[in-house]
């Protein structure tokens, strides 16, 4: 006879809302958890996604998505032609924007009003108004090489040689929607899921061509200034100086010149060839900087996100020891409620280790349902959440492993009390 | 006739220098099976300490216990835990069962307790529950029956493993009269037909009809033993100071058990 459900199933409102209560708790445990896990898949989404062995920057610059390495487009063919490297190919990639208000669903609005409320007293007035413009991830390839979108969800790739693009849903943006860009009209052909930078921005896919012009070509205006500030030298000292002249006349050619730029060289190893050896010559002949895709992450996840990580695990971590206290409060209290059962159990002959067991079964019972619940609403709410909130059933047995223990531990001031509890007091009353 | 249970000289001393109180002066009484025994007296008498030393709930300061033939000397909890399991039934004033057991379920569990489950500890509640009418309750939780039924079930559950000895502490005390006699019958049906010794701690004099003898105690002591066998005209009263001599190895620790 397992006593422990047969109380439960009595007083089935109270352990219900009990229960209710711990898995709220829970909940934000496991939201917790998932949103650490959606920041670690930020972090690595793009680099995984690619499919790169080694990510090739420019001397004593960290990898692309941390600093704005340059280097000559060309420097890939360079690093094709050498052993070992199945393909190389030259990326652009870098942060940029466009004028599109964001159009939040109804619950992100009301999410958003609340954080306008709650933090009027912090913040200057308007710093906090809805954002105007659209931040993005922009990376450039070239569709014969790997570093394009792994995975087209609605729409397709990038066919036409200019001018389309392939946007993550996280932008808001639609199928055929144009967006202007340096001057140009680019339409949305592909949308992918889930591709985001290591700070959540979303990522929008171009051709190399157009991600260089988007994000290299200079102002027009800015052009012609310079051109007219090298052409008035020019018409004043050519025929005197001419070695004054030139290097003006060429650097105004090369600013339109250095459009053939990259960022970075996403390498794929030959298979059965160690990934160390080639990072090591290519960085010994090219004298470039060389990273393994897995430090890559690291340096997104524990340059970029560290503080982030630890607060939230923190955070998640006080919240764990504050439900530990609930649960052990709650079964306290049904404890409490007990002492005269507990009694007459004892007086008669009851097993000491039985009554005990009562006691720790009904928190872990409470515990586990708990976590069961808990994760399930967790699940259920992550696609309300504006950042990717990611908790896997793996978290959920980890976590029942967890509350296990922490309801044990728990429960064992009830425990206490239960052993206090004189079977006399139940006689000669 | 076999003795259920037997004290001698049982001793209970609380607080030591000024503050020792004497609740049990040296307590001689024997019980045969298929005895009910009524143990009054006013309050501070003692009565609750003799019911918890029989029910092996505290040690006595001094003197000698023997349940069932056992002679039960320093024992552990745990020891005092099984005897009570196997050979002690308690029946108390608000019957006390468990909230979140039915009926049937209360009786279950003194078994469920030794070991005794499944069909046989059900055909056995089912049984007892028959054999004190309240078969039709069975699947009741207790705050759906009556005062009176309460207490037949509790009866059934003090009987479960047919004990040596039930302790019943005053059980029609929150009965009227009707139920309470109804009760004291039962309790009287049960020692005879079941042959089991019952001790009953009552105030209530007009329960006295039912029982066999009367125990009487003053300031811890027995004052007086009488028999009450009805038709027979055997009335023998008994005082302390008639009470057996024999001492054997005396309990000499006072410990509350705690279990």
């Amino acid at each position: 006879m397992n006593l422990a459900l047969k109380d439960a199933r009595y007083h089935l409102f109270k352990f219900i809302s009990s229960t209710l209560g711990v898995s709220l708790l829970l909940m934000v445990v496991f939201t917790l958890g998932g949103i650490i896990r959606g920041v670690i898949l930020d972090s690595s989404t793009v680099v995984s996604a690619t499919g790169a062995d080694l990510w090739v920057v420019q001397k004593g610059w960290l990898g692309p998505f941390v600093e704005g390495s340059r280097m000559p487009e060309d420097y890939y063919r360079a690093i094709q032609s050498m052993r070992g490297v199945a393909e190389a190919s030259p990326l652009v990639m870098a942060w940029d924007h466009v004028e599109h208000p964001m159009r939040p669903a109804g619950l992100m609005l009301f999410m958003y009003r609340n954080a306008r409320i709650g933090t009027q007293t912090m913040v200057q007035p308007h710093w906090m108004d809805m954002a105007r413009e659209l931040r993005f991830l922009l990376i450039g390839y070239q569709p014969e090489h790997i570093g394009g979108p792994p995975m087209i969800v609605s729409g397709r790739e990038i066919e036409a040689s200019h001018h389309e693009l392939v946007a993550d849903l996280k932008t808001g943006l639609q199928l055929g929607e144009i967006i202007r860009l340096r001057g140009f009209d680019y339409t949305v052909v592909g949308l992918t899921r889930n591709m985001v930078g290591f700070n959540a921005d979303p990522v929008i896919y171009a051709r190399l061509e157009d991600a260089q012009h988007i994000l290299f070509e200079p102002d027009p205006d800015l052009l012609r200034n310079i051109r007219r500030r090298a052409g008035g030298q020019i018409g004043g000292s050519a025929l005197v100086a001419p070695s004054v002249v030139q290097p003006s006349v060429r650097g105004a050619s090369a600013v339109s010149e250095n459009l053939h730029m990259i960022n970075a060289i996403a390498v794929k190893v030959e298979p059965g060839v160690p990934i160390d050896e080639v990072a090591q010559d290519i960085g010994h002949w090219k004298h470039l900087e060389v990273y393994t895709a897995d430090r890559q992450v690291n340096m997104q996840l524990m340059g970029a996100n560290r503080l982030i990580l630890m607060q939230l695990s923190l955070f998640r971590l006080l919240l764990l020891i504050i439900a530990g206290v609930i649960i052990g409060l709650i079964t306290y209290t049904f404890t409490l409620d007990k002492i005269k059962d507990i009694a007459v159990l004892k007086l008669l002959g009851t097993q000491t280790s039985r009554i005990y067991s009562m006691i720790i079964q009904q928190a872990v019972l409470m515990g586990l349902l708990g976590t069961v619940l808990g994760a399930m609403l967790e699940f259920a709410s992550e696609p309300y959440f504006p950042r990717r909130v990611s908790a896997t059933l793996g978290d959920m047995g980890q976590m029942l492993v967890i509350i296990t223990v922490i309801s044990i531990l728990a429960s064992l001031v009830a425990v206490r009390r239960a052993m206090q509890v004189d079977p006399r007091i139940v006689l000669g009353t | 006739m076999e003795r259920a249970i037997e004290t001698k000289k049982l001793v209970m001393t609380y607080g030591t220098g000024r503050g020792k109180v004497e609740a049990l002066k040296g307590i001689d009484l024997s019980v045969n099976k298929g005895e009910l025994l009524a143990i009054m007296g006013p309050s501070g008498s003692g009565k609750t300490t003799l019911l918890m030393i029989l029910g092996l709930v505290t040690v006595p300061t001094e003197g000698q216990l023997i349940l069932d033939g056992d002679n039960i000397y320093n024992g552990s909890a745990r020891d005092f835990q099984k005897l009570r399991r196997e050979k002690i039934g308690f029946i108390f004033q608000f019957s006390n069962l468990i909230p979140f057991l039915t009926a049937e379920e209360n009786i279950v569990l003194p078994m469920d307790l030794v070991g005794t489950t499944g069909q046989k500890a059900h055909a056995r509640a089912a049984e007892l529950l028959d054999y004190l009418e309240v078969t039709g309750r069975a699947r009741e939780l207790p705050e759906r029956l009556s005062g009176g039924e309460k207490q037949r079930v509790a009866i059934a559950r003090a009987l479960a493993n047919s004990p040596a000895m039930i302790l019943a502490d005053e059980p029609t005390a929150s009965l009227d009269t009707d139920r309470g006699l109804s009760v004291m019958r039962l309790l009287r049906k049960v020692s005879t037909e079941k042959g089991t010794a019952i001790l009953v701690v009552t105030h209530d004099e007009r329960m006295i009809g039912e029982v066999d003898r009367v125990l009487q105690l003053v300031d811890g002591a027995v004052v007086s033993d009488e028999s009450q066998k009805k038709g027979q005209g055997e009335v023998s009263k008994v005082g302390p100071k008639a009470a057996t001599d024999i001492h054997e190895k005396p309990i000499e620790r006072a410990v509350p058990v705690r279990t």
